[in-house]
């Protein structure tokens, strides 16, 4: 009995070594340096400060500028990406001719990388010499250039409209596994029963990919909340830091400052975030029974 | 049986387990191997010798490749091995090597970290190396200047890059107007140059990262003979040039400019957008360092575009940085002695004339100006500002600041709120003496 433990433990070593030294340690470390003075300027002179700097972060504008626009930027990409994703998705539920082609297509952003995607709206959002502007003053919808990346008031909605493009996908592939797993007899019994499309989407279809709709929309919110790389190639929180997310904001931190200890203290402030969420998101799941599909 | 395969599976696992500690740890047999023959330059024992770089492009990978290939065969005993990280994670790539300790011999340490590297304890000095270099002489005080901190030399430029004005030829002549001499002319040009309705605009602004190019340049030039030169962020009186009345001028005559001679949509644009702004034909003048040169030459048909001396403030003189990245010798490397022989191959008049040449940048050596290349077209106006040291006067940046490194953000975010009317001139110059007169008392400690 004891051989087979030790068997056991000796098969799980080198996936649990993967997991400790990769994982677990740089976010110990993470941990650590958050109350440490910790800048790469001065690396001789690494030592511990309390709580400097989280109350840094909490005394600095554009922390809190950040968090609020972390709430936004989570809040309206993923309700967009959601509806954009189930309209695709159900409209690509019918057999059509081409529909694999299409599907390609309709999902090829889901393949790109965050940071490309901000590059390529960076030149299409430009205002003066950029395709956006160039197609809506020649379609005559606007007459006045607008700034998209340069007004604070167009920045981050122009962020969210790169990601909604980027996301819509992600929801259309899980979506549409689901939408052709529900079973046409109940369509069938629907029908019998006199309901029209719109009933059968509303009493028939969504309750029955409710599980995937929670589970999605719950883990891509985390993902929206951690992903900085969309605004880092798109703004990279300009103008004046009115686009900051804090994950952006932490990556900042890094890139320009060489703090460190900044950047952890915004990391474990994300923590925290995150960590309430999940608690949040299980209780959810526990009670829709998330995780069936 | 199943004996058997547990004790394959054991096995296997166990291989997996070493074959990952080896993966992650530090190959110390190795280090130890070649600590025996450290000094042993001139004997047959192959040295490898690894090296990074830091502005990587893969035009200049490519070039700086092809003089290592050379080295190498003159060289059969030494090789080379090139690291080149992409150009944004390069910085924080080395630097990360330098803190594991790993085997760097050779890296390209830039003005804008030297201070840090040496801070750190990552760089080797090299004036004892230096000293016995032939060719040493012929480098320009320019050069070694940018190399060192304080009185000892640190890494030797593969180039320097110096900021001129570029500017639409074609435009100017149809309008009858001539390259500006000041800032104050370059304004009333720019809003000559202007007319939205075509989509036209005087100057290719630049307000996000990078912008600190235009407002400390103004900054400084408005400053004058005032500013202390080794000390640049400083005036001779010690006060910092934010707070003066030509500060302010400077940043009133820059708010202006944006307002009625750049695109508006400048706010936010880095170098990328600045650029193709003046080669896609929206902005009709261009203030950048000759690594342009190369695109616009592609970009654009020749006799449109032209150089001209970068402007001078009220007081008639323009302070210019040269800036530039070189190759420094890592201090915990094995290999010094083979380490320098490569970096006086790579900055020798011939290597480094041929690199400046095919990339873009003005030579390290005094020599290299007799050169024709250098003499005609966009790098003359460059050879003709260093002629005039007294107009173009060469300052020192306040690279040994350890703030200096945020500076470029912190200013970027203060100018964009500027720019936008979310804070006023007074507050933001106060914001801006009151970093430096910090991070004076900082390094005071």
């Amino acid at each position: 009995m004891k051989n087979q433990r030790m068997f056991i433990l000796s098969g799980l070593l080198p996936a649990l070594l993967l997991v400790l030294v990769f994982t677990y340690y740089p976010f110990f470390k993470g941990i650590v340096m958050a109350f440490q003075e910790y800048k790469l300027f001065d690396l001789r002179n690494v030592h511990f400060v309390g709580l400097d700097n989280f109350k840094a972060a909490f005394k600095d504008p554009k922390f809190l500028m950040a968090l609020k626009n972390s709430g936004y930027w989570v809040f309206c990409s993923l309700i967009l990406q959601f509806t954009f994703g189930l309209i695709l998705a159900l409209m690509m539920k019918k057999q059509f001719k081409g529909r694999g082609i299409y599907q390609g297509f309709a999902f090829y952003s889901w393949a790109l990388s965050g940071f490309l995607i901000g590059m390529i709206w960076k030149w299409m959002f430009n205002s003066q010499i950029g395709v956006i502007n160039d197609l809506l003053l020649k379609f005559g919808i606007i007459h006045e250039r607008i700034g998209f990346l340069s007004d604070p008031k167009w920045a981050m909605v122009s962020n969210i409209v790169a990601n909604v493009w980027y996301g819509v996908a992600f929801f259309a592939i899980m979506l549409l596994a689901a939408l052709q797993s529900v079973p046409s007899e109940l369509y069938e019994a629907a029908e019998m029963d006199g309901a029209a499309s719109w009933r059968k989407l509303m009493n028939v279809t969504l309750p029955y990919i409710m599980p995937t709709i929670i589970a999605t929309t719950l883990l891509r919110a985390i993902w929206i909340f951690n992903d900085p790389s969309i605004i880092y190639g798109l703004t990279n929180g300009g103008p004046a830091g009115s686009t900051h997310i804090l994950s952006s904001l932490m990556l900042d931190k890094i890139i320009y400052g060489g703090d460190y200890g900044a950047a952890s203290a915004i990391g474990i402030i994300m923590m925290v975030i995150l960590l309430l969420y999940t608690i949040f998101f299980l209780t959810v799941t526990k009670a829709e029974k998330v995780g069936d599909f | 049986m199943a004996s058997r395969k547990k004790l394959l599976a054991t096995l296997l696992t166990g291989a997996v387990t070493v074959g990952l500690m080896a993966g992650c740890g530090n190959n110390s047999n190795d280090s130890t191997s070649s600590n025996a023959n450290a000094n042993a330059g001139a004997s047959d024992e192959k040295i490898k010798l690894r090296m990074i770089e830091s502005l990587t492009s893969p035009n200049r990978t490519k070039l700086i490749q092809t003089s290592i290939d050379k080295f190498e065969a003159a060289n059969p005993n030494i090789e080379v091995e090139f690291i080149s990280p992409p150009f944004d994670q390069a910085d924080n790539k080395i630097r990360t090597m330098l803190g594991a300790k790993e085997d760097i011999d050779i890296l390209e340490v830039r003005d804008l970290n030297v201070a840090e590297m040496v801070n750190n304890g990552f760089v080797e000095p090299l004036n004892q190396y230096a000293d016995k270099w032939a060719d040493f002489g012929s480098v320009t005080a320019v050069a070694k200047s940018v190399g060192s901190v304080g009185d000892k030399i640190y890494f030797i430029p593969n180039g320097l890059y110096e900021r001129q004005l570029f500017y639409r030829a074609d435009w100017f002549k149809d309008l009858g107007l001539t390259p500006p001499k000041t800032w104050d002319e370059l304004y009333e040009t720019a809003k000559k140059l202007t007319d939205p309705a075509k989509n036209r605009f005087g100057f290719s602004f630049r307000g996000g990262s990078g912008s600190t190019g235009t407002t400390d340049a103004m900054i400084l030039a408005f400053n004058g003979e005032n500013v202390n030169l080794e000390d640049s962020m400083f005036t001779k009186d010690g006060a910092s040039i934010y707070s003066t009345p030509e500060g302010k001028a400077a940043m009133e005559l820059y708010l202006k400019l944006y307002k009625d001679a750049s695109p508006p949509d400048s706010i936010n644009w880095g170098f990328q957008e600045q650029v193709q702004a003046f080669t896609s034909g929206v902005t009709g003048m261009l203030l950048q360092d000759p690594d342009v040169i190369q695109s616009l030459t592609e970009k654009m048909q020749e006799g449109t575009w032209a150089t001209a001396p970068l402007q001078t403030g009220p007081g008639g003189k323009a302070l210019l940085a040269a800036g530039g990245a070189g190759w420094g010798i890592a201090a915990n490397s094995e290999h010094k002695e083979a380490a320098w022989k490569l970096i006086e191959f790579l900055s020798s008049p011939a290597e480094n004339t041929q690199f400046s040449k095919d990339f873009g940048l003005i030579p390290v050596h005094a020599s290299a100006a007799e050169d024709e290349f250098f003499k005609t077209g966009p790098y003359k106006t460059l050879l003709d500002m260093s002629n005039q040291p007294d107009t173009f006067v060469n300052y020192k940046p306040a690279f040994q600041y350890p703030g200096n490194a945020q500076w470029g953000q912190v200013a970027m975010e203060s100018t964009q709120a500027l720019l936008l009317g979310q804070t006023n001139l007074d507050d933001t110059l106060k914001k801006w003496d009151q970093y430096w007169v910090d991070e004076k008392a900082k390094l005071k400690k």
